[in-house]
């Protein structure tokens, strides 16, 4: 290896995928060159990001400094400039941008596709890569100025793919795997994602917003890509009719033939399963009862929180009626404190082409751009105008499925023509009841 | 507003506050060319094709300035 | 090394560009068991930690094999995942939001051969390259930020702190011994580009000392409005600064006692750094979660306020966390999250199963909501 690297070495004992171990293959991969591939960035740039890691382990301080680079000509977004401060002694790394490119829904890939993409990135780039980054873009790390042009070239001449998003655009959608593999997806997250990403590329490479603006999309009120937590617009899948009950297989649950939850507590003995103690008891709203051995739900009650469903999938299924809700404005805490998504509709049909959904992401945009502050993410922006705001611009009409409960305080600003007879009064015909 | 009329009005507003700083946001260009946020990017888009105006981002923001002015310019452009 | 154009002009950029593409169709990546069976999926079981199967309407199987993985990979271990799916996946895989590696085949027979193959490959360094795991109540894999591998304003690495942290919870991703399932999350500073704000366990860097100032060079480097509007919380104003040579200079002032640590100034200002290796370290934040599963989502809350960097396997982190994880499995009751034992319990008795110290850090004293989190009612245990 290029630098000694001490500290670096004690990460690759240990049962965990070592990342040192990983970079390491790759530097003397790239220095045996045994494709004989003409690399177009130094062949010794893994050797250097060890080496420049390894001083951040000693230093106890990163050696990164940014850059606005943005993108490639036209775009405002997907690349994220960076430059080591220790150009000299580390010179493979000294200029180190990140390019972000747009993953597919629900990140299945072919095996084929995913070589194209190596061959690229080892090319053009260090061969170091993120599966993925946290919003879910597969991340490119590490090349220079003068490759960006070129890769973006040949992703979308040769591989038919775009660019992800970074600053204040729409950033790169992502979804769970929905319908694709799982029984609870009440909506197609992949369908959606996809179109709405194709629908909206200009938002997502052309930066007009005043942050950055996240959509996510989980199939069920689970929540698996956390979309509740960190996305503006967070569409969660769930359904208005009934629960579909198998009453032979929540016997089976109650026998002990069939494992509650999946099996996913099988690490532990934990006694005999109880559906009393299980389901019915840990019920949020109390709306399951037995009647001798029939399972019964009062559904009108439920509120899909899916506990059930989840501990006795083969018994429980989600209705038939399905779409989702769409909550907005969650962030994270920067920086008047965490945000969770606000519901704000909580019902909608999730289906091609999508336009009522359209309708309602267009007219929040509509409002964010021109009442957003700089930096001001949808939810701070709620915050500081009012949800009541947020309803009139979007023509949505009041419901108490959108708050937790009603106001605490009666200091309603009532608008004039909301008062019988206005504002507008003759003090003098009132003093000729009431004396000064 | 005709676009070469834009293009104009940005450039003069964007070179008046060079002394202080080079980078604006979208809003800062909306309001120069006192358009409806939708119908300025229209504009703006085309600004930066026409290579008038330039993106520079934090990463998390993104902001604007007349292509090659701002005091990291020289470094980023890498000569 | 010589450049080789990829057939791209840079006099005439827009000369034969493509834009706006998107992403490739996920419909080109389905394996033919998913394309089949898509939403059209009955039930599915945990076979054992890290093997799943769905079971579809039309009797179809697809099972799945989930490994963990660094989300920091090379070309040549991408390539090494794709050998695996050629051998044993007719060519396709997926990966999961949390970084997993997905692995399916639609044949029970096909499992074995998979799961050993996968279990064989160890790094030279000695770890695994795919343990199997990372299903149920259990851990899976962590969500994380760059650090040091790549970030500018990181308080703490990622990469690091990950791999010493799977290193300790590993026997808890190979199996399903805890009550639920426990997510554990890292961002590297408090702008949390990983929104690790809702998980059950959260680590987070956090910087302890405002920017230095590099007054010489400030005004050369960065322009000082921007520096200005960056802060978020006001604590900069310009101003004129003389330098030991007697030069005076344009620069800024930092109000140190407004200043949250974010880190926003260095971004706009490369002549405002503040990363330090005394005042750098990570905060330890519990019981968040972001499923709607019995109660509502809830945001992680503050239980060690700071634990200094200790590179290359922050014990002292790793130690705190295995006691989290080791009291929350003693204590809570089958179905429980993390955050809703804490609630149950009580937050007092929380620190006391944990052998954690409740210090004036932990009290909230930022804005309106603070009030909020103070206790108001009679209620309390001894």
């Amino acid at each position: 290896m290029k630098h000694e690297t001490p500290m670096l070495d004690q990460l690759e004992t240990g049962p965990w995928p070592s990342f040192v171990s990983d970079i390491k293959q790759e530097a003397a991969n790239r220095a045996k060159n045994e494709k004989n591939v003409d690399y177009q960035i130094p062949v010794d740039v893994c050797d250097d990001l060890l080496g420049v890691l390894e001083l951040s382990f000693k230093h106890g301080r990163t050696h990164w400094k940014h850059g606005g680079i943005v993108g490639v000509f036209g775009y405002g977004g997907g690349v994220i400039g960076r430059y080591c401060d220790q150009p000299e002694e580390f010179s493979g790394v000294a200029h180190f941008h990140t390019m972000r490119v747009a993953q597919p829904a629900g990140k299945f890939y072919s095996t084929d596709y995913l070589k194209k993409i190596c061959d690229l990135w080892d090319f053009r780039g260090s061969g170091i890569t993120n599966m993925h980054g946290s919003t879910g873009d597969i991340i490119f790390l590490g090349t220079t100025t003068k490759q960006l042009e070129e890769i973006f070239y040949e992703l979308t001449h040769n591989l038919n793919q775009d660019l992800g998003g970074s600053g204040s655009n729409l950033r790169t959608p992502a979804d769970c795997i929905g319908k694709a593999r799982c029984e609870y997806a009440c909506f197609d997250t992949q369908h959606m994602c996809h179109t709405l990403t194709h629908e909206y590329q200009d938002e997502l490479h052309r930066p007009a917003f005043p942050y950055k603006f996240k959509f996510k999309f989980d199939g069920c009120p689970n929540c698996c890509v956390a979309s509740i937590a960190r996305a503006d617009m967070s569409f969660i899948g769930t359904w208005k009719d009934d629960i579909r009950i198998d009453q032979e297989a929540v016997q089976a649950y109650v026998g002990g033939e069939l494992k509650p939850n999946g099996n996913a507590h099988a690490g532990r003995d934990w006694g005999a399963f109880d559906i009393n103690k299980e389901v019915i008891d840990l019920c949020p709203t109390k709306c399951m009862w037995m009647d001798g051995k029939e399972l019964k739900i009062d559904n009108k009650e439920c509120t899909r929180c899916m506990h059930c469903i989840n501990v006795m999938p083969r018994a429980l299924r989600i209705g038939k009626e399905t779409g989702c809700s769409i909550l907005v404005g969650a962030k994270a805490p920067i920086l008047d404190g965490a945000q969770m998504g606000t519901m704000l509709v909580p019902f909608i049909k999730a289906e091609e082409p999508y336009d009522e959904i359209k309708e309602v992401i267009e007219s929040i945009w509509d409002y964010w751009m021109e009442e957003g502050k700089n930096r001001e993410r949808l939810g701070e922006l709620m915050k500081r105008q009012g949800f009541q705001k947020l309803l009139e611009m979007t023509g949505l009409k009041p419901d108490p499925r959108m708050v937790q409960e009603p106001r605490h305080n009666p200091y309603i600003f009532w608008k004039e023509e909301e008062v019988e007879g206005g504002f507008e009064r003759d003090i003098n015909e009132f003093r000729k009841y009431h004396q000064r | 507003m005709e676009y070469e009329e834009a293009k104009q009005k940005v450039i003069d507003e964007l070179t008046k506050k060079q002394k202080s700083k080079s980078k604006f946001y979208f809003n800062d260009l909306s309001k120069i060319l006192e358009m409806k946020p939708r119908e300025a990017k229209k504009i703006v888009n085309k600004l930066v094709t026409d290579g008038v105006l330039e993106y520079w981002s934090s990463g998390s923001t993104s902001m604007y300035g007349l292509k090659g002015t701002g005091k990291q310019a020289g470094a980023e452009h890498e000569g | 090394m010589a450049f080789i154009s990829s057939g791209y002009n840079p006099d005439k950029p827009m000369e034969d560009r493509i834009t706006d593409i998107g992403p490739r169709n996920y419909e080109e990546f389905y394996p033919p068991v998913v394309k089949a069976n898509k939403g059209k999926w009955l039930y599915h079981e945990i076979l054992e930690p890290g093997v799943l199967v769905h079971v579809a309407e039309s009797g179809d199987e697809c099972y799945t094999v989930r490994a963990g993985g660094a989300r920091l990979m090379s070309v040549t271990h991408i390539r090494e995942i794709c050998e695996i799916a050629d051998k044993h996946c007719g060519g396709y895989l997926r990966f999961t939001t949390r970084n997993n590696i997905e692995f399916m085949v639609d044949d029970k027979s096909k499992l074995e051969p998979l799961k050993k193959d996968l279990e064989s490959r160890k790094f030279d360094g000695g770890s695994l390259k795919f343990p199997v795991g990372g299903t149920g109540a259990g851990v899976t894999n962590i969500v994380h930020t760059q650090g040091w591998i790549h970030c500018h304003t990181p308080a703490t690495d990622a990469s690091g702190p990950v791999k010493a942290t799977m290193d300790v919870l590993f026997d808890d991703f190979q199996n399903m011994r805890l009550p639920a399932h426990l997510r554990v999350s890292l961002a590297c500073c408090l702008n949390m580009c990983g929104a690790v704000h809702c998980s059950d366990i959260a680590i987070l860097g956090y910087h302890r000392k405002p920017p230095m100032l590099d007054h010489e060079y400030l005004d050369k480097m960065c322009e000082i409005p921007l520096a200005v509007a960056a802060c978020p919380t006001a604590a900069i104003r310009p101003t004129k600064v003389e330098l030991p040579d007697g030069k005076k200079v344009n620069s800024v002032a930092v109000k140190n006692e407004r200043c949250m640590f974010c880190g926003n100034c260095y971004t706009m200002c490369p002549a405002m750094p503040l990363a330090d290796k005394e005042g750098d370290g990570i905060v330890l934040m519990v019981g968040g979660k972001v499923s709607n599963r019995i109660s509502a989502p809830k945001f992680s809350k503050v239980v060690v306020a700071f634990i200094p960097n200790e590179p290359p396997r922050w014990p002292t982190t790793t130690d705190t966390i295995q006691k989290i994880v080791e009291a929350y499995s003693k204590g809570a009751n089958k179905y429980e999250r993390l955050g809703e034992w804490a609630e149950r319990i009580s937050w007092e008795r929380f620190f006391e199963v944990c052998d954690l110290e409740f210090t004036h850090h932990l009290i909230d004293d930022f804005r309106d909501p603070a009030y909020y989190t103070w206790r108001q009612t009679s209620q309390f245990k001894f």
